[in-house]
């Protein structure tokens, strides 16, 4: 099996933005021209989560996502500010293939993830969990690890796999933007309690980061952003790294 | 002459716009199909599919196109990818029984696998019986995102290998070709697979 690497954009439109420990953004270009970089280097799939939409309660900027879209031959993941399954159809129709979730799920309607999944398939739904660790336990934050919603990331997650979630994509507040290492623990034990894949995101900072993460949590995929944003490593050096370590990857 | 693609859109659960893009990017043109009377200029058929088997075969029943769309699906040639490919089946078992377009001898049902489902992600093809849609893809890897497998014995074109199970990847049955997975996801192969399709 192939773990799967691929790029994350955290975008204020118009610009791709590098959240350092999910506060203090930076611009870091332009999510088409991004997209279209990890593309060429190999990158298995994109995704594209619109950081402000939820918190400034403002539409999704669609016009970005379909002009990155049109860069793309790889599967591409949308999400922020995502409230109804017209925001899934429309975001389908101008080239999403998967909608990533969170804040509306996790603080006010989790039906929709039920609802999504049976019309568009549980392959198109994913949940963003974004975790942040406590004392004994790990609270599901939203809005880029700015507000609790007193959720308990393992129990939301098994839920979300309950109600038809296709995928998670597991980010931690306090490892994220440092480029210090993944919470390999959290990821593990998230991995292990559901049977939907498990991305995990959030602390690549070098290599080896990445190969311990994979051969410790075993996740389905890896997503990487700032190492990629700040070119301190490529896709294709990443995968060749990986393949080198016994790590099967894709071309 | 370029060929005209015809994409058949059917509900809000057609996910057209990247099937479209590659398809212009392997040279072909594309009409998208939402009523019955555009189907008689069109060379060859798409069938897309996002969603489930129930909702797919809804969709297109309650189209006004089903009738047309069926009698082309039989004599022009057709590309059903994934969920597209599986609705040519006989039945589906994706929220209860659903009946098929019933082309291909084949039930549709959930991957049964000692790995994390959906199946997601980039894998090989394993060729079973070639044929021109494949030409040239052997080596290749093509992404797969989905939850069920279409189990079929007689018009088994690829199989792929997925936590040790096998299941069929693609199909081929006369004018019918059909893929699990998403060509148009999976980089150049993918568009090589569609230039394929316009060549036959």
């Amino acid at each position: 099996m192939r773990t799967r690497i691929i790029a994350k954009l955290d975008v204020k439109p118009p610009y791709v933005v590098k959240p350092v420990h999910f506060e203090g953004l930076r611009k870091m270009g332009s999510p088409v021209e991004l997209a279209k970089k990890y593309y060429e280097q190999g990158a298995d799939e994109v995704m594209y989560i619109d950081i402000v939409a939820s918190l400034y309660q403002r539409e999704i900027v669609f016009d970005e996502i379909e002009k990155t879209a049109n860069e793309l031959f790889i599967p591409f993941g949308v999400g922020g500010g995502v409230r109804s399954v017209e925001d899934f159809s429309k975001l389908f129709h101008i080239g999403a293939d998967k909608v990533i979730l969170n804040t509306y799920a996790v603080q006010e309607n989790p039906e929709l993830i039920n609802q999504a999944a049976q019309i568009f398939g549980n392959q198109a739904v994913v949940v963003n969990i974004e975790a942040k660790k406590w004392d004994t336990w790990y609270e599901c934050y939203t809005d880029c690890g700015r507000i609790r919603s007193g959720k308990n990331v393992l129990q939301w997650a098994k839920e979300v796999e309950e109600r038809g979630a296709g995928e998670i994509l597991l980010q931690c507040v306090d490892s994220d933007g440092r480029q210090r290492g993944f919470d390999v623990e959290l990821s593990k034990l998230i991995v292990e309690s559901v049977k939907i894949p498990v991305v995990v995101s959030s602390g690549a900072g070098k290599l080896e980061d990445i190969k311990e993460l994979i051969q410790y949590a075993k996740p389905s995929g890896v997503a990487v952003a700032s190492v990629l944003h700040y070119d301190k490593l490529t896709i294709r050096e990443i995968k060749e790294y990986l393949r080198t370590c016994g790590i099967e990857v894709s071309k | 002459m370029s060929q005209v693609i015809g994409l058949i859109n059917y509900g809000i659960a057609g996910n057209i716009h990247s099937i479209k893009k590659a398809i212009k990017e392997a040279g072909g043109v594309v009409k998208v199909i939402s009523v019955k009377e555009e189907l008689k200029s069109v060379d060859k058929i798409v069938l897309p599919g996002v969603g489930s088997f129930k909702d797919a075969m809804h969709e297109l029943k309650s189209d006004d196109l089903f009738d047309e769309l069926k009698k082309a699906i039989e004599t022009k040639p057709t590309l059903g990818i994934c969920l597209g490919m599986q609705i040519l089946s006989t039945l589906g078992f994706e929220y209860g029984k659903t009946e098929g377009l019933n082309l291909i001898d084949a039930e549709v049902k959930p991957m049964l696998v000692d790995a994390k489902v959906p199946h997601m992600g980039f894998g090989n093809i394993q060729i079973v019986k070639s044929n021109k849609l494949l030409e040239g893809l052997e080596n290749e890897e093509f992404y797969f995102m989905h939850s069920y497998e279409m189990v079929n014995y007689t018009d088994i074109a690829t199989l792929s290998n997925y936590g040790g199970h096998q299941f069929v990847s693609a199909i081929h049955k006369n004018n019918l070709y059909g893929v699990q997975f998403h060509p148009e996801k999976s980089r150049e192969a993918g568009i090589k697979l569609f230039k394929n399709f316009l060549e036959l």
